[in-house]
């Protein structure tokens, strides 16, 4: 007898598969909860998961990570950060939360799916420790902003919003939705774990960590890189069932569910993440741009991920450079116009010195989003609030449920792609989410977003007071402009001085 | 935009929990209420109303004959989170840490008997596959519950149940290499599958494996399956180690039943909770009455191969039974 290292014993762990006599096989593993793929049984043997763990070593590991997350919550509670704080970054705390915490709990049941339906044994176990995971991302996300409730109202929606038919807890939901909720186990391996984890996480954990150390959130910066690590573990469940997928001759297929979340994810970051980075996080705080984040972790990192695994890059790919430049400045400013209609209180990110920025970082900006810009400050400054506040609803893609945007100002771009499928007309944000439609319509085509439900008379009375009433939204939660205002007056002097 | 409605205070907690009227517990806070698919119970997932998978959980969850107006109302008696899981079971794998050690230093497995050893690679190694079994039903009841503190009790148990899987795994190769020529590591599948001691619990397992109403899962699982493994599989299995110098095994399982303790718990508080509607009574004694033959009969196979144990499978099937009938359950 002697003591054992992790890996005189790890396989035996995970040689867990029997072949089933009192049930079939398909009733033990239907298809459409396990391997839409069909990959004979025996093939998934060969399934190795890169980033190994025990029992042992998770829950002393955890244990230590939450001690720290904790501790240096209860430390920073008393220097009194939240007083001070810029309303800008305190909207994405408001975002973040609401849009994250309860979806990542969400994930969890995703974990679960590969856990229970994964043929590979090896998955299951990672998938377990998955499943701990999100359920750790969930409570922790919740746990931390719950300290703030008691000052402000916006911050109940890190609990309440995924519960609302608020327009972005419908695109979140939609989303998530189709990535992880309603796939079978090696479809969530690919699409949650190898497209959305490897990549986009970073953005949301360690882009946003970079600017909260730099914004003196420290509890916040400490949290989410914690939870990163995390992801980056379990995120590693997907690539080698990719491998399995590939050497299995459903290379095809395995791509189209790639560039399917890929999109998804990439157009709800938009909405969530850029304007967090480029407009709300204070201007002296920022690490990057959002562009400038991408580039590191998505283009850089998870393109060179794609292609180690034989796999292409996604069609779209100069759609998706293309896009990178614009799409979340009109988010952003969709989300500010339509600030009455969201949780948090949107910064404009437009003083003369953001716009410096922003030209900098993106040029042509000015002759853009900027001349936009000009107009609202104008208005700002003549007091018209009455144009400053929406009257109607927008356009909403069909597949993302968020406004369709395009390029405003001289390089005017703006396009609606749409589709005629049994009977109903659908509009699109972009070619790639026409095409994501077109995979497999029948997953999307019944599902109807915010603006149908209002064109179909669900929302009552049918004005914006109604609609808010529909998403949930009471005065005290609704968002107003962050910082009442103050960079269009700035921007208003500067012109003046400039003139 | 009209600005007549009242503005909305800030509360001292979610809004969700502040119509109880008490202070939450941190447990609450980070718990309850976090199934937003249960909201909508005609389409579930924020997709066409007609997917897969929206039909699976309108059928296997919204659709059970188990009810209750509220199963957010559920509570943990345990009031465990993740945070408090980590801090506790890596205090157990501590004190685990410390018996292999301690053994390890007795030369433990040099100094059993052949015979025992047989035992073991017949009756303790193949456990493996029971444990991966408890393992994944658990993550289906997480994965359909109609509740989150539902969810998360059979999250923690599912991890309970790979904690286990992997003592045995870790069990097998010291064995093993102490007792080469007995089967150990690469003889446990065959055990599984074709012993005849074993293929009642097989039985059931796979048939537990394929409930996939919420409810049912629950039942079979919790009420039924693990309490048999609980009361066969290891406090029987313990009882025999003892007297015949198997200290380790015995001390293993005991720490082990601390775990099914914590499961027992909460499956008796979320049986009560859905006593509170009458008409649950009747489901439940159906599922238990259709469920505990099947268990009944792995307990006596399992049994029947344990040495020197002639009242092993009553006295398994009465623990069972006394846990069940303590819920007020009919068999």
């Amino acid at each position: 007898m002697a003591l054992l290292n992790r890996s005189d014993w790890y396989d035996i762990a995970r040689d867990t598969n029997w072949t089933p006599k009192y049930v079939t096989e398909d009733a033990l593993f239907p298809p459409q909860m396990s391997d839409c793929f069909d990959i004979p049984r025996e093939k998934w043997a060969g399934y190795d998961e890169p980033y190994k763990t025990t029992y042992r070593e998770y829950v002393k590991v955890q244990r230590e990570k939450d001690a720290g997350a904790y501790s240096v919550k209860a430390a920073l509670a008393r220097m009194k950060f939240f007083e001070g704080a810029d309303p800008g970054w305190l909207s994405i705390l408001k975002a973040h939360y609401g849009a994250i915490a309860v979806q990542e709990y969400a994930a969890g049941m995703a974990e679960a799916r590969m856990a229970r339906f994964g043929k590979a044994s090896g998955m299951r176990n990672m998938a377990t420790f998955g499943l701990l995971d999100e359920t750790r991302h969930g409570q922790i996300q919740l746990y931390f902003p719950h300290e703030h409730v008691n000052k402000d109202r916006q911050f109940d929606w890190a609990h309440k919003a995924m519960h609302t038919n608020e327009w972005g807890a419908i695109a979140a939901r939609h989303m998530f939705a189709d990535m992880m909720n309603t796939r079978d186990a090696v479809s969530v391996a690919i699409m949650l774990t190898f497209a959305f984890e490897t990549g986009f996480t970073n953005m949301q954990f360690l882009g946003l960590a970079a600017d909260a150390a730099e914004a003196g959130d420290f509890t916040f910066a400490n949290l989410i890189s914690s939870i990163q690590t995390d992801e980056a573990r379990h995120a590693q469940i997907g690539a080698p069932a990719l491998k399995i997928l590939i050497e299995n001759g459903k290379q095809e297929e395995a791509q189209r569910k790639v560039d399917i979340a890929f999109w998804r994810s990439w157009r709800l970051f938009t909405v969530l993440t850029g304007p967090m980075m480029d407009y709300y996080t204070p201007l002296d705080k920022r690490e990057k741009s959002f562009k400038e984040f991408m580039e590191e972790w998505i283009i850089g990192q998870f393109e060179r991920n794609m292609l180690d695994l034989g796999l292409d890059k996604p069609w779209y790919w100069d759609i998706f450079l293309e896009e990178l430049n614009d799409t979340h400045h009109g988010m952003h400013m969709g989300v500010w116009y339509w600030r009455p209609t969201v949780w948090w209180n949107p910064a404009a990110g437009a003083s003369s010195a953001e716009r410096d920025w922003l030209e900098e970082k993106y040029p042509g900006w000015n002759d853009t989003w900027g001349q936009c810009w000009d107009v609202i400050a104008a208005n700002v400054a003549a007091g018209r609030e009455d144009l400053l506040l929406p009257q109607t609803l927008p356009v909403i893609c069909n597949m993302t449920n968020l406004p369709i945007v395009g390029r405003p100002g001289k390089r005017w771009k703006l396009r609606d792609y749409h589709l005629d499928y049994k009977g109903r007309r659908y509009h699109f944000g972009s070619e790639p989410d026409r095409w994501v439609f077109e995979q497999e319509p029948e997953r999307y085509a019944g599902h109807t977003t915010l603006v149908d439900r209002f064109v179909a008379g669900l929302v009552q009375p049918p004005t914006i007071e109604g609609a808010l009433q529909y998403m949930n939204l009471g005065q005290g939660e609704i968002g107003e402009d962050a910082h009442g205002y103050d960079w269009a007056f700035d921007y208003q002097n500067f012109r003046k001085q400039a003139v | 935009m009209s600005q007549s409605t009242e503005k909305l205070k800030p509360l001292k907690t979610w809004s969700y929990l502040s119509k109880n009227r008490r202070r939450p517990s941190e447990y609450e806070i980070v718990s309850a209420g976090l199934h937003f698919s249960t909201d909508n119970p005609a389409c579930p997932w924020e997709l066409d109303p007609g997917i897969f998978m929206n039909e699976w959980y309108r059928t296997h969850r919204e659709g059970s004959p188990l009810k209750h107006d509220d199963w957010d109302g559920f509570r943990d008696p345990d009031e465990l989170v993740y945070r408090t899981y980590n801090i506790m079971q890596d205090g157990q794998e501590n004190y685990v840490d410390g018996l292999i050690k301690e053994f390890d230093g007795l030369d433990h497995d040099q100094g059993l008997a052949p015979e025992w050893v047989e035992v073991l690679a017949a009756l303790y190694t193949p456990g493996r596959y029971v444990m991966h079994g408890l393992q994944m039903a658990s993550a289906y009841l997480a994965q359909i519950a109609p509740a989150s503190t539902i969810t998360n009790c059979a999250t923690f148990q599912g991890a309970d149940s790979l904690r286990w899987l992997s003592h045995i795994a870790y069990r097998t190769k010291q064995l093993s290499q102490v007792w080469p020529d007995y089967g150990f590591v690469e003889g446990e599948r065959r055990q599984w599958e074709e012993a005849a001691h074993w293929q009642g619990f097989r039985e059931l397992m796979e048939r537990v494996l394929i409930s996939y109403d919420w409810g049912e899962a629950f039942v079979a699982l919790n009420l039924v399956l693990k309490p048999a493994i609980d009361e066969a599989v290891l406090r029987q299995l313990a009882r025999v180690a003892r007297s015949h110098d198997d200290t380790m095994l015995a001390f293993l399982i005991d720490a082990q039943l601390i775990d099914s303790d914590r499961s027992r718990r909460w499956s008796g508080a979320l049986v009560h909770y859905a006593q509170q509607n009458e008409a649950n009574q009747d489901v439940l004694d159906e599922w238990v009455t259709r469920w505990v033959p099947l268990a009944d009969r792995a307990i006596d196979g399992f049994c029947a191969a344990l040495p020197n144990s002639l009242s092993a499978a009553d006295d398994a099937k009465r623990d069972c039974w006394g846990f069940r009938a303590g819920l007020g359950l009919s068999a």
